[in-house]
C-alpha cells in the first residue's frame, strides 16, 4: 500500500490543489479543464481503491481491516462528492471547495499507508 | 464577501459544509470503529464520540440546506459542538485515562490541527453574518 499508485496520488492531489489556489486566488470559477483533471485523479483513485481493497482480503496478517476499507471509501467518494457541491456554483467558492477536498486526500492517503503498517502478529 | 445574495449555503458558506461534511465523515467512521470493535473499553468516551459525529451530520446537513429553520438548527447544533469540544477537550487532559482512543474532540482536537477548535466559531460568525437571509 506504500506503493507507486499512493505517491502519485498524494502528488497529483497536491498539483489539483495548487491548481485550484490559482483560481481562488484569481477569483474564478474552476474551467473545463480543472474538472476535467478532477475526472482523471478520480479514475486514478478508483484504481488505487480497488488495488487497496483486493490487497487487504487477500492479507494474511492482522491489521485494522474495518478502518483501512472506511478510509479507502472516504478515499473514493471525497472529490466527486465535493465536485457535486458546487457543480453549479460561478464563483470561486468552487475553486475554494476543490482546494479542500485536495488538501484532505493526501491526509487521508497517509493515514491509509499508517493503518496497513499496524500490524499485530 | 460583497455577493448580492449572501446566503448561508452560498459562496464561503459552501466551503464551510465541504469542511463540516469532512468532519461528519470522519467522525462517524472513527466512532463506528470504536462502538464495533472496543465498545466496552471506554463505552462513555466512545458514545461522546458518536453524538460528536451526530452533531457534525445535523450541522453539515443545516449548513447546506440554508432555509430559515436550517439557520436555526445549524445555530444550535454548532453551538452544542463548541460546547462540546471544550468540555471533552478539557476532561480528555485532566483523565486522559477515559479516553484510551482519541476522538475528534479529544485535547481539543489536537490530532485534528485544531480545526475542531476553530470550527465552531467560524460556523458561528457565518451563521451571525447571514442572519436573516435564509427566506424560503
Amino acid at each position: 500500500m506504500t506503493g507507486p499508485l499512493a505517491t502519485v496520488l498524494i502528488v497529483a492531489s497536491l498539483l489539483m490543489a495548487a491548481w485550484a489556489l490559482v483560481l481562488l486566488i484569481a477569483n474564478r470559477p474552476p474551467g473545463r479543464s480543472l474538472w476535467g483533471g478532477v475526472a482523471v485523479f478520480e479514475v486514478v483513485m478508483i484504481a488505487f481503491v480497488i488495488w487497496g481493497l483486493v490487497s487487504a482480503f487477500a492479507r494474511q496478517v492482522e491489521f485494522p481491516q474495518l478502518e483501512f476499507v472506511l478510509y479507502l471509501i472516504g478515499l473514493l467518494v471525497l472529490v466527486p462528492a465535493a465536485g457535486w457541491w458546487v457543480r453549479a456554483e460561478k464563483s470561486r467558492a468552487a475553486a475554494a471547495v476543490l482546494l479542500v477536498a485536495f488538501l484532505v486526500v493526501p491526509v487521508m492517503i497517509v493515514r491509509v499507508q499508517q493503518v496497513w503498517e499496524m500490524t499485530s502478529g | 464577501m460583497a455577493e448580492p445574495t449572501r446566503r448561508v449555503n452560498r459562496g464561503f458558506g459552501r466551503v464551510l459544509v465541504v469542511i463540516y461534511a469532512v468532519f461528519a465523515l470522519a467522525a462517524t467512521a472513527r466512532s463506528f470503529v470504536q462502538l464495533v470493535t472496543r465498545f466496552d473499553e471506554a463505552p462513555v468516551a466512545y458514545l461522546l464520540s458518536a453524538a460528536a459525529a451526530l452533531i457534525y451530520i445535523v450541522a453539515t446537513i443545516a449548513l447546506a440546506r440554508g432555509d430559515r429553520t436550517s439557520h436555526r438548527v445549524a445555530t444550535v447544533a454548532i453551538g452544542v459542538e463548541l460546547a462540546g469540544v471544550l468540555v471533552v477537550g478539557a476532561f480528555s487532559l485532566v483523565y486522559p485515562e477515559a479516553f484510551p482512543q482519541a476522538s475528534v474532540w479529544s485535547t481539543f482536537g489536537s490530532g485534528y490541527l485544531f480545526i475542531p477548535l476553530v470550527l465552531p466559531l467560524v460556523g458561528l460568525w457565518w451563521l451571525h453574518r447571514t442572519r436573516g437571509m435564509g427566506e424560503n
